[in-house]
């Protein structure tokens, strides 16, 4: 069969075409994400909390098309993201704890979405709209969209520990515990970025090692890691409700290098 | 966790391999090794590119304190180390008692934390004061945070011991590795810190 | 046979606080004088002696000893990362300064 034939029939007959599709939308909007606040942007790494004004306006006509383009783009197509939290929330949904869990993580996540990722969206374009404006105006967006940015992290943190407490009270062996641990660690980074309030300078501003580069290296892995065991999850399910089967035989599992050594 | 394997049953019990607890707590215990050392490493590269100023902030600290302080920690994993051992001969109520006692340590340690942060914060060293002592604040206050994690992780361990109905030996070693984490943590922390010059 | 682990225990928690006193002099010869000084040796010797620490919490107090090899090599090498990163960034940061 070609690879068009083989597709056609797999979406009109494969039950799990709806997480197949959330899966790949997961995976499509985090690299848009990426590119979006890395290199069109260029909003992350973060600008410096110390600039005066006059530096203010300079980042802002620096990055002015970027801007504009960039967050358009997350404005258009930013309710992408909806898939990624809905695929988690059905993961959660699908271990033997209540269901409590899996609405509280949704409900939480829709919540942070607009002040964690939005509210930046929207000061930063505001910013670059109109170049002219007073200085002291402008420093007053840049200020609102990094703390914003950052100082959200207390609702995700949250939502980090309701996944690792689901993780780890499931009996449905959706996910390996020690992402469940994972949970905690990236939970734990997250707490960091709460002094990011008060230091303008050094390593816990919202530029920090600690604060940024440190937490985002730990959000990155995280994030990967999740991604691939949500495929995992994905292939594993029988769209049931009692514990999720191992991965079929004729697939050789990849065991995670620690998996293999602690087991 | 592998079978059981028969042909070990007459080797004494210390001499039969097996991970402690579930290994998915060691993942753990790697990771967050690894994001501490990060902080640390942060903090000795800083530190040498202001040295009078850290010297400075540094002499404000109480080291008999911070002796004290590593003795309680280390004393709570003994007794927690003792409780695992208790646990997996049967002799559950006397692992509950240094479950326990590890407990009562921890909050030692707690309460001599707080003790010492109010009496440097009364002194003007706070937060903010000066680089060495936001490093300080920072990595004692993340390392409290793991210790709070670690009464819960010491309460699942009590619960389990007390019920013949619950117990199981993976969890308590598992919730036992958490607890000498914060142990570990604390040994670098005040090497890092007090020491260090 | 179970005593003998029980004083195994209890050696390793005197190694480790007799470890955390040498800490107190260690201190005090680095305040030798009153004077506040950087010192690379005091550094050196402190991470070292935490290393130790580290080793033996784990292998005495989390049991290590006794589990397989793997996860032996693992914490050694963890130590040894923790050591080398230590060591290093300090170092730089002399070299840096």
């Amino acid at each position: 069969m070609s690879i068009v034939s083989n597709l056609r029939a797999n979406l009109r007959t494969d039950p799990k075409r709806e997480l197949w599709f959330t899966w790949y939308s997961t995976v499509a909007f985090y690299s848009l994400y990426s590119v979006v606040f890395f290199v069109i942007t260029r909003t992350q790494p973060p600008g410096k909390p110390w600039l005066d004004p006059e530096q203010t306006v300079e980042w802002f006509a620096d990055r002015h098309g970027g801007l504009l383009f960039g967050f358009g783009l997350i404005f258009v197509l930013g309710g992408w993201s909806a898939t990624a939290i809905a695929l988690i929330a059905y993961s959660i949904r699908r271990m033997s704890v209540s269901r409590a869990f899996a609405y509280s993580y949704l409900v939480l996540y829709l919540i942070a979405a607009v002040p964690g990722f939005l509210l930046i969206c929207i000061a930063m374009t505001a910013g670059a709209l109109r170049p002219d404006r007073n200085p002291e105006m402008q420093r007053w967006l840049y200020d609102l969209g990094f703390l914003s940015f950052s100082g959200t992290m207390g609702v995700f943190l949250v939502g980090s520990l309701i996944w690792m407490a689901a993780i780890l009270l499931d009996k449905n062996r959706v996910f390996p515990r020690w992402f469940g641990y994972l949970n905690l660690c990236n939970a734990l980074t997250e707490v960091v970025i709460a002094p990011s309030w008060i230091f303008q300078r050094g390593v816990l501003a919202w530029d920090g090692v600690i604060a940024w580069w440190i937490d985002v290296a730990v959000f990155g892995m995280y994030t990967g890691v999740f991604i691939y065991l949500l495929r995992d999850v994905i292939i594993r399910d029988d769209l049931g409700t009692g514990p999720l089967p191992e991965r079929p035989p004729g697939r050789p599992r990849r065991l995670h290098p620690l998996a293999k050594v602690l087991r | 966790m592998a079978a059981p394997d028969t042909s070990t049953a007459d080797l004494p019990d210390e001499e039969i391999e097996r991970v402690p607890g579930e290994g998915d707590m060691w993942f753990f215990v790697l990771f967050e090794s690894l994001v501490f050392t990060a902080y640390f490493c942060v903090y000795l590269y800083f530190r040498t590119q202001d040295e009078r100023a850290f010297l400075e902030a540094q002499s404000a600290l109480n080291l008999p304190l911070g002796i004290v302080d590593t003795i309680v920690l280390l004393t709570s994993s003994w007794a927690i180390a003792r409780c695992v051992q208790e646990a997996r001969a049967g002799r559950y109520p006397a692992a509950r008692r240094l479950a326990l006692a590890t407990i009562g340590l921890g909050a030692a340690f707690f309460a001599l934390k707080l003790v010492e942060w109010v009496n440097l914060i009364r002194g003007g060293h706070t937060f903010t004061s000066s680089d060495f002592m936001q490093h300080f604040f920072f990595l004692t206050g993340m390392h409290a945070i793991h210790l709070l994690i670690g009464f819960v992780a010491l309460g699942i361990l009590v619960h389990q011991l007390s019920d013949p109905q619950r117990r199981s030996q993976e969890t308590i070693e598992t919730c036992s590795t958490y607890w000498h984490t914060v142990d570990l943590y604390w040994v670098l922390i005040f090497a890092v810190l007090y020491i260090v010059r | 046979m179970e005593t003998s682990s029980k004083l195994r225990l209890l050696a390793a928690w005197l190694v480790l606080v007799a470890i955390t006193v040498i800490y107190l002099w260690i201190d005090r010869s680095a305040d030798d004088g009153g004077t506040l000084a950087a010192s690379t040796i005091v550094t050196i010797s402190a991470i070292f002696l935490a290393l130790a620490k580290v080793r033996i919490v784990m292998r005495e107090f989390m049991d290590v000893r006794h589990a397989p090899p793997p996860l032996r090599r693992l914490t050694d090498l963890l130590i040894a990362v923790i050591g080398v990163s230590l060591l290093t960034s300090y170092l730089i940061g002399r070299v840096v300064a």
